[in-house]
């Protein structure tokens, strides 16, 4: 994004630069309400940009595989996890969806690949809310996506499920070639997991971007968050430490 | 009715009625499928008042014109030209204003239903359609028993548009239904695929209430896919039994009206209504 100024109808931010190189994975931190799901929205064209422009040096839009939050998904539908899987791959599928055999074999392939392929047949409605972000991750990958998106995915998930999750995302990721840019509330997750950051408030006017290494630090969080914020790294680990009491 | 005439004569009199409530039905109960799973169920109910009101508005407006109610009349004062309109375009804004922030979709649609009822109304007591009121009122609620033959070419006509229409755009629509903004995060032009299922909707309402009434228009787009969503877990299934259902309640409300000579729209709907205690305890059982 060049010069961009993001918002429903005044911007948030002044505007800012901000890119996402293929293979990278870029993790969006920050407090709630901070326009986190709006920079996400913007940088995949969900939202218009205000001003600016969005720039896509192969000339034209990436295929886009996007994971919300699981209570964003109506769960009275009356479909299998396989048509939900298979929903991700629409974009590449002609008019009237009509999937093909080798849609149909991508999709399983996608269930295999995250865990979940006896579930092909089951509702998806019926499964537990770890499982339906599992189905949600196969069908943004079954499009075949050059950047995935994922919106507090975890964030409906306890640690364990989550720091898994996250994990198989991060191999994915590696091995399919593909972008990643998630929004997520975990420090120690953005430390393991992302190589590029962006820390942002917009009520406060706050916005960096760069490698994860060099502005991921306890003074940057402190200020990002209005907390006394302190890490330990732990071999290639990093446990993140929040003092409680008034914000800084 | 039954002691008076034979099967035979009751078909020959009412046979197109027949037809033409079996085809509002499937057509309603096809969109019942949308109307229910997008919680849209009063939206349907403010249509059919809003499309009864742009035929009360062409008859008045058509009066002040000297049309003859019962002659042609120029496509711009057409009674059903109007309510195609005013319905295709209330159904378009209700889906758009739905998603404007501080808006809320309940208090619009109330909106929707109640102004378009006073207005019509008020339209019916004026003097100037006073001869027209009773074929005003068949118009506006519909007459399950008696339909004009242009009547029920326009109504086949608009399911037959919307059946081809969606049979390439189902997936679609049940995507952008399911989950917003993944469908366009994948490409879909999300809004003009709202926009379109709100019209099929729309103007299916406006057709099918000019010919089996307000009432089981209402009725069949609800009863028959609540019922089958409670009663079957596939799409195909739920499609099958609301559809199904739907023209299996306009069938019965019809027979029961020749056996019982009651009204025949308040049976088709009486009939429709018993789907749904009938899929509860089908789904108990089957949980037990």
């Amino acid at each position: 994004m060049e010069k961009a100024e993001i918002g429903y109808k005044r911007p948030l931010l002044p505007p800012f630069d901000l890119s996402v190189r293929s293979g990278e994975r870029l993790a969006v931190l920050g407090p709630n309400g901070g326009g986190k799901s709006t920079l996400l929205k913007s940088l995949i064209g969900l939202l218009p940009l205000l001003s600016g422009q969005r720039v896509f040096p192969t000339g034209r839009i990436p295929r886009v595989g996007y994971v919300p939050q699981t209570h964003r998904v109506d769960s009275v539908y009356p479909l299998t996890s396989l048509q939900v899987v298979l929903q991700g791959r629409y974009g590449l599928i002609g008019l009237g969806r009509f999937p093909k055999a080798r849609d149909r074999r991508a999709a399983f392939e996608q269930l295999e690949k995250v865990g979940m392929p006896e579930t092909a047949s089951v509702l998806f409605r019926s499964l537990s809310g770890g499982q339906r972000q599992r189905i949600l991750l196969a069908r943004a990958l079954c499009g075949e996506p050059e950047l995935l998106v994922l919106d507090e995915f975890t964030a409906d998930l306890d640690p364990v499920a989550s720091a898994a999750l996250l994990a198989e995302v991060a191999q994915l990721a590696d091995r399919e070639k593909v972008s990643v840019i998630f929004v997520t509330h975990e420090i120690s997750s953005a430390a393991i997991y992302s190589t590029e950051v962006v820390m942002m408030d917009a009520r406060r006017g706050v916005f960096a971007a760069g490698r994860s290494e060099q502005l991921l630090t306890a003074e940057a969080l402190s200020r990002l968050y209005g907390q006394r914020v302190s890490l330990e790294h732990r071999g290639d680990r990093t446990v993140v430490f929040v003092e409680s009491g008034r914000p800084t | 009715m039954s002691d008076s005439i034979s099967v035979s004569d009751f078909w020959a009199l009412f046979g197109n009625a027949i037809v033409a409530a079996l085809v509002a039905a499937a057509l309603c109960g096809y969109l019942g499928f949308f109307v229910v799973l997008r919680r849209l169920a009063f939206v349907s109910a403010a249509l059919g008042q809003v499309s009864g009101l742009g035929v009360a508005f062409g008859f008045f407006i058509g009066s002040y014109f000297g049309m003859d109610p019962h002659a042609p009349t120029p496509i711009y004062l057409d009674p059903v030209v109007l309510a195609l309109v005013l319905a295709g375009i209330v159904a378009a804004v209700l889906g758009y204003v739905s998603r404007v922030e501080r808006t809320s979709p309940e208090s619009l649609v109330a909106f929707a239903y109640l102004a378009a009822t006073a207005v019509a109304i008020l339209i019916l007591a004026s003097p100037r359609i006073v001869q027209e009121a009773h074929e005003v009122g068949d118009l506006l609620f519909g007459n399950a028993v008696a339909i004009r033959r242009e009547h029920f070419v326009e109504l086949a006509a608009v399911a037959l548009a919307v059946f081809c229409s969606h049979a390439f755009l189902f997936k679609d629509f049940l995507f952008v239904s399911f989950d917003r903004e993944m469908a366009q995060a994948v490409g879909l032009p999300v809004t003009k695929l709202d926009l379109l299922l709100h019209v099929s909707i729309g103007i299916s309402v406006a057709v099918a209430t000019r010919a089996i009434g307000a009432l089981p228009v209402f009725g069949f787009l609800v009863l028959p896919a609540g019922a089958a969503l409670l009663a079957s877990d596939s799409v195909r299934g739920v499609l099958a039994l609301s559809i199904g259902g739907a023209m299996l309640a306009a069938g019965g409300g019809f027979y029961l009206s020749f056996v019982e000579s009651w009204p025949t729209g308040p049976l088709m709907v009486a009939c429709a209504a018993i789907y749904w205690p009938l899929a509860a305890v089908y789904r108990l059982l089957r949980r037990s």
